[in-house]
């Protein structure tokens, strides 16, 4: 549905973009991750034909986004970062317009308009202006105004920012309803959001793709996260058994209660083997083993180490 | 044409949204009034509709910034350029629908000065064919006036620049046709120069409009000096789909 290609972006002489290349199957819902500054809105830009790319390819249903632009717009739902809103008009008044500029026919218009407001659950609100809405409404309208002529893929610019976590989820709810029928990609600050409703994450920084694949598939590429594990047993002893039998890792005591003491268990460099090692050195002293648990890598780690990293050498250049 | 025509239906529905309108319409009927009317009684007690379309050119030089500084600036301003550059529409269709909705405006405007020649009806014999005429080719010069200010407002994206900026434009272009300059650049510059300054003033088409008289090069000059502004429009708007 969307082809990049080596995609090159740049204002003046700052370079936004790269070259970044990733492709997106129909019905696929992409997360588009990245710190600010990233390139994540250059990209979408390009895509929906409001910035032409310095370099490279892209093409949206087959369509060449420099050379076809108009079929390009066509296909595309767009909302832009902050949700652009002529103020002063009615909602019903602004999806009409936005259904008639994008070439909706006249017979189909109230049922598309009617399709649009009933997905982002606008009912209540069609007569009102816009300028009167609250933050969440006025994000529905500017999704309303996105999928009124039901394009193939819908493009949208941080659809969460500035909403309560109620309105968040509602938005996010509705993104969820509209990957059924769409090729969607979303950008976002909020990683949790991208775990629930996106089933490919790409991430971005400094105008280049470091990651691309699906939540699984990030999160594993981590190395294993700590070792928690609760014991009942002599402290002293825990940890000195432990530093003999595995050698270059590091035991912390997180929590003491009544006779059980929580320990963090770091394995940087142990092996891959140490929740058994760890288990049979607990039942060969005769200690109580309560809680054994392997910390899971976040999305949230993955993020940090592929995008803060870089962030200190740019700062040192 | 027919996004062009869902563009111009918006706009000028926005017009009649704004309050700004109400009052830059109200002002300006007002304005060239009492300016008509006065002077005329101060000329000689003699009203006629020669005044009137005397005062028009000027009148539109000081109003007509006010209206068209927020065309393309306040749609940067508050980000619906983007949307608006990624509705599936040619730019050219854009600027036309935009234009046309200004034009419309004005011609509303004008309208409502329809009271002074009425009035002027009552108390004495007025010949109408000159005053219409009179009027569609006000209504052209303010057209390419609009041309000018929407330029300038797709330049900036704050609309006091904007105003500032074709308000200058407008008198600069306005004076380059006014007697006293020319004689004073006379001496300056070739005379051929001068000619093409000359020329490009709307100035002298002034004249030919209060007497109602009009001719065929009025109508392919202001024709002219529109296509040029609207099309440099289109290209700003284009040059920052390049630069972003």
């Amino acid at each position: 549905m969307i082809e990049v290609e080596q995609l090159e972006k740049s204002y003046g002489f700052a370079r936004a973009l790269k070259g970044i290349s990733f492709s997106v199957q129909k019905g696929e819902v992409i997360g588009f991750l990245g710190p600010n500054g990233a390139g994540k809105s250059t990209t979408m830009k390009i895509l929906t034909g409001y910035l032409l790319p310095s370099g490279g390819k892209a093409s949206v249903a087959g369509f060449d986004v420099v050379e076809q632009s108009l079929a390009v717009r066509a296909r595309i739902g767009y909302l832009p970062e902050s949700t652009p809103l002529y103020a002063e008009m009615r909602v019903d008044e602004y999806l009409m317009f936005c259904a008639e500029i994008r070439g909706v026919v006249g017979g189909k218009r109230k049922a598309a308009i009617q399709r649009a407001v009933e997905l982002c659950g606008l009912q209540r609100v069609t007569g009102k202006n816009i300028v009167e809405l609250s933050k969440g409404y006025k994000q529905r309208v500017g999704l309303a105004q996105a999928i009124v002529h039901e394009p193939p893929v819908l493009i949208l610019d941080e659809p969460t920012s500035g909403l309560d976590p109620n309105q968040i989820v509602e938005v996010r709810k509705l993104i969820e309803r509209l990957g059924s029928e769409h090729t969607v990609i979303l950008s976002t600050h909020y990683l949790q959001e991208v775990e629930k409703s996106c089933s490919r994450i790409i991430i971005v920084n400094q105008g280049q793709i470091v990651a691309d694949g699906t939540h699984d598939e990030l999160v594993a590429k981590r190395p294993a996260g700590a070792l928690r594990a609760r014991v009942r047993g002599p402290e002293v002893q825990v940890i000195a058994q432990c530093g003999e039998l595995l050698p270059g890792i590091s035991v912390a005591v997180e929590s003491r209660s009544a006779d059980t003491v929580a320990y963090h268990i770091d394995v940087s460099s142990g092996s891959a083997l140490i929740e058994e090692t760890f288990a049979r050195l607990v039942i060969k002293n005769g200690w109580d083993l309560l809680e054994l648990q392997r910390e899971r890598a976040s999305l949230e780690d993955v993020f940090r180490e592929l995008t803060l990293g870089s962030e200190k050498e740019a700062v040192h250049a | 044409m027919r996004e062009s025509l869902v563009i111009f239906r918006r706009e000028l529905k926005g017009y009649f949204y704004s309050p700004i309108a109400y009052v830059f319409g109200v002002l300006m009927t007002g304005v060239l009034l009492f300016l008509s009317v006065s002077t005329s009684l101060v000329q000689g007690a003699q009203a006629s509709m020669q005044t009137f379309f005397g005062l028009l050119p000027i009148v539109c030089i000081v109003f007509l910034p006010g209206l068209t500084m927020r065309l393309w600036a306040e749609e940067r301003k508050m980000g619906t350029l983007e949307l608006l550059m990624t509705f599936p529409v040619r730019i050219s269709h854009l600027v036309l629908g935009k234009f046309g909705a200004s034009v419309a405006f004005l011609a509303f405007v004008l309208l409502m000065t329809l009271g002074l020649p009425l009035t002027l009806g009552v108390y004495g014999r007025i010949d109408w064919s000159p005053v219409l005429a009179s009027y569609a080719a006000s209504l052209m010069f303010a057209g390419s006036f609009v041309a000018v200010g929407m330029f300038w407002s797709s330049m900036t994206r704050d609309q006091i620049v904007a105003m500032l900026l074709s308000l200058v434009s407008l008198f600069l272009l306005y004076l380059l046709g006014y007697p006293i300059i020319i004689e004073l650049l006379t001496g300056w510059m070739p005379a051929w120069m001068i000619d093409v300054l000359n020329g490009i003033s709307p100035y002298k088409y002034f004249e030919s409009i209060g007497r109602g008289v009009l001719d065929t090069r009025d109508f392919v000059y202001f024709a002219c000096f529109c296509g040029f502004f609207l099309y440099a429009n289109a290209l700003v708007l284009q040059s920052r789909r390049e630069k972003g």
